[in-house]
């Protein structure tokens, strides 16, 4: 086997993926009520077209794209719309929301579906998957067939499936992949295929041989990766797999690549072959804080706590609850807050996994500048963040940011240097905003 | 009944860290300064633990005073920086100083250098190496009179050591004036050499070959393979921590072990000592002995320890490299033609003063960042 490809800067933290991987996907049922989120991709929340006292089907549509970057929303099961309300969310404090009273969990077409979709169009397939609400479930969310219509001066080359699942503790995509590996390639394949590709590939950290081994038996092109962190961030999954480096501010679509995440690739082919919108996802519920680890397929608005239950409950020790993985989730203070399209784990950490809240001062240690996957220099943007110099923190490259937090995670002081640079980034866009309208 | 609604924590990501912590560093760098300082016992006794301990203590101490003048909370003194600043300055101190001096230096390394700047992570000169400054400029003759000859006998019985890592055995046979230290008499030898001019200029032409055969057998025993020997081993005269280049590299393979050391600093300071050395720190032009300046005076220490300082080093990549030529630069300078047989500390001094330019004109290309033009 050739040598693992892979990227410069990054760290290594422990995988911790042992506490889930082995486990198989368990489909959690859905419960009585589903609090569905208007707005669980990036770009424009969607617009709602029920009210309250509606009887909803499976696959209805909630609400409709608002503009383009964004999506429609449907219902993951069949019952009454209780409400249209504010509600906790997982990204945010509170964001708009369908609540649902379930009537019945059964799953029925709501597209005509093309088990033959060979003799459809590419345009007829990208319009599949916008109508079906697809979006990327790597954890961004940004809506997959916006990637899939580059504009018409840009050429692709090159389609990569992201089978890096690069965040620690999080096994959700390896369990898909190894369970449901033909629906993952045949996912690949439409894809390819909207995107006139000819030889699309995967990539994947070596520390899953068992999958690289059963796609390469499958035919599939696999580049192996070396277990590093972001492996799987998009821009350093291209540089790894073509050596092309996306421009800054760009994307890959700007050097002729998309980049598709393994789980996006099994919702496109539900909503292509089987007509299925996307409604539901595989979640990893995991940490030391649970009793029971685990991967679980779950309806979208299922709320935190029905996962946390059927990971087997909380410890006796959970200090922080966590949406997504260790590395870029967000803190959440409920587990009120319902699953979305982009929750790829739900962990709960304990008081000796979760790092603690207190930093000391910078010792110029440049162990960030040094591990800095996008040779940013996060020390000096921070402190530029932290005396609100948001002019010199755009000039240092802020806004190039991905916020991959592994600055944070090699610090020796323990600074909040994510933050500090998130702040600048939110700042830097509202000056740019401010200069725009005056 | 209401079920119990859990409340988490919030925190910004990531969410995990590694397991690294700046007391974790500073716990590494003192543990890897400690051969050293076993050397020193070995060579110069007792005394210089007496030394380095007044040296910690008056750091923490000073440490806790400024934190509390400041109304910080104190318990960041705990976090081993000025235990490192305590024992450097010791370490830069001739073995028969007085006890006095370290406690000065230490204050004044920890309270002028360090605290007025805003404390860790915030002074711009290496707080040892500042107190060391101090200490030399207001007591010349104590920081540099008290070096003492090592005090262990050779392995054949009869082979002893003057303080410049020369046998007795061979001083005695020259006539050459021994040297204080091997840098010394390096130094003397270059005095010589511009004293013969000197005298060929005024016509006593005997004078100036005698002169000029005193250089050169002087650094004929300099040079030679004994002496590199005691170099290496430490049995020279000199400051505590400086002399046994065995017991630092010792020190410092232990910090490369545990990742503190990042190799770009220390290993660009040497090349460029090396280099400097060869090309002017002999007689003539590229006659220099690169081995005879990496292990004599500060450089082993300075190298490895000093140059390596996190806090007043720059943090780019390419920053720590033009930092290590600069310093050794300096180094090879002062040692050759400057009033000092040794430049290794104000080298870093002066290079630690440009840090922060040195940051801002190597800051990396982001990544996908087109080359900028012209």
């Amino acid at each position: 086997m050739s040598r693992a490809r892979s990227f410069s800067g990054g760290t290594h933290p422990p995988g911790n993926k042992e506490l889930s991987g082995s486990r198989e996907i368990v489909r959690i049922p859905v419960p009585e009520t589903l609090t569905v989120s208007l707005c669980q991709h990036l770009g424009a929340p969607s617009t709602p077209v029920v009210k309250p006292g509606d009887k909803v089907a499976f696959g209805q549509v909630l609400g409709e794209r608002n503009g383009f970057i964004s999506l429609p929303t449907h219902s993951p099961a069949a019952g009454k719309v209780v409400g249209v309300v504010e509600a906790p969310m997982p990204h945010r404090r509170t964001g708009p929301a369908v609540v649902i009273s379930v009537e019945s969990a059964e799953e029925a077409p709501a597209f005509e579906p093309w088990p033959y979709w060979g003799n459809r169009t590419p345009e007829e397939l990208t319009d599949r998957i916008r109508d079906a609400g697809v979006c990327g479930m790597g954890g961004a969310c940004f809506p997959t067939f916006i990637k899939l219509s580059p504009p018409p001066d840009k050429r692709i080359d090159t389609l990569i499936i992201n089978g890096a699942e690069c965040e620690p503790y999080l096994t959700a995509d390896y369990r898909l992949m190894l369970e449901s590996p033909d629906d993952v390639i045949e996912g690949m394949r439409i894809l390819a295929a909207v995107l006139r590709v000819e030889n699309p590939c995967i990539g994947i950290e070596v520390n899953k041989p068992d999958v690289i081994g059963l796609m390469k038996k499958k035919g599939v092109r696999v580049v192996a990766l070396r277990t590093s962190y972001p492996q799987g961030a998009e821009k350093q999954l291209v540089h790894a797999v073509c050596r092309r480096k996306v421009p800054a501010g760009g994307l890959p679509l700007d050097i002729g690549v998309v980049v598709q995440n393994a789980g996006t690739c099994v919702a496109v082919v539900q909503a292509v072959r089987d007509g299925i919108p996307s409604v539901s996802r595989v979640t990893t519920v995991t940490g030391r804080g649970v009793r029971q680890p685990g991967n679980f397929l779950c309806s979208v608005g299922t709320p935190f706590s029905r996962l946390v239950e059927a990971a087997g409950g909380y410890g006796p020790d959970v200090k922080r609850l966590v949406s997504g993985g260790p590395m870029m989730g967000i803190a959440v203070h409920t587990d009120e807050v319902p699953v979305t399209k982009g929750t790829s784990g739900v962990l709960a950490l304990s008081s000796e996994e979760a790092v603690g809240t207190d930093e000391g001062p910078c010792i110029r240690c440049g162990r960030c500048v040094d591990s800095c996957p996008l040779s940013l220099v996060p020390n000096m943007i921070a402190k530029a963040s932290e005396y609100g110099k948001w002019e010199a923190a755009r000039k240092l490259g802020a806004l190039n940011c991905m916020a991959c937090g592994t600055c944070g995670y090699v610090c020796p002081a323990g600074r909040h240097l994510v933050h500090y640079i998130k702040r600048a980034q939110d700042e830097i866009r509202a000056m740019a905003r401010a200069g725009k309208g005056a | 009944m209401m079920a119990e609604t859990r409340k988490f924590e919030l925190a910004v990501s990531p969410h995990i860290a590694s397991p690294e912590s700046v007391r974790r560093i500073m716990t590494d760098v003192v543990l890897a300064l400690l051969p050293a300082l076993a050397a020193a016992v070995y060579f110069f006794g007792f005394r210089v633990l007496l030394l380095t301990g007044l040296s910690v203590l008056a750091a923490v101490a000073a440490e806790v005073l400024c934190l509390r003048f400041m109304r910080k909370p104190v318990n960041i003194a705990l976090d081993g920086s000025a235990v490192v600043t305590g024992i450097l300055l010791a370490y830069n101190m001739p073995p028969s100083a007085p006890w006095w001096l370290p406690i000065l230096g230490s204050a004044f390394a920890i309270a002028v250098a360090k605290q007025a700047f805003g404390g860790l992570g915030c002074n711009i000169v290496n707080p040892a190496l500042l107190g060391r400054a101090f200490l030399l400029a207001s007591f010349p003759v104590l920081m540099t009179a008290g070096w003492r000859p090592p005090m262990v006998d050779g392995p054949s019985g009869d082979g002893t050591w003057d303080q410049s890592g020369i046998p007795t055995a061979r001083l005695e046979a020259s006539d050459v004036v021994t040297g204080a230290t091997p840098l010394n008499l390096l130094r003397q030898t270059y005095d010589w050499d511009a004293d013969a001019a000197e005298a060929e200029a005024a016509g006593d032409g005997g004078q100036a070959a005698a002169l000029r055969d005193r250089a050169a057998v002087a650094r004929r025993l300099l040079f030679s393979r004994d002496t590199r020997i005691n170099l290496f081993l430490g049995r020279i005269g000199g400051c505590i921590g400086e002399t046994s280049a065995l017991m630092l590299l010792l020190g410092a393979a232990y910090l490369f072990f545990r990742k503190v050391l990042e190799p770009r600093l220390p290993l660009s300071y040497l090349g460029a000592v090396a280099l400097f050395a060869w090309i002017f720190g002999g007689p003539g032009a590229f006659q220099g002995d690169p081995l005879f300046h990496l292990l004599s005076g500060g450089v082993v220490l300075g190298g490895f320890f000093m140059v390596t300082d996190m806090v007043t080093t720059p943090v780019t990549r390419k920053g720590r490299i033009i930092f290590g030529i600069g310093a050794g630069l300096i180094t090879m300078i002062i040692r050759r033609w400057g009033g000092y047989p040794e430049g290794c500390s104000y080298s870093i001094l002066l290079m630690n003063l440009t840090v922060p330019l040195i940051d801002r004109y190597t800051k990396p290309r982001a990544f996908g960042e087109a080359r900028k033009h012209g």
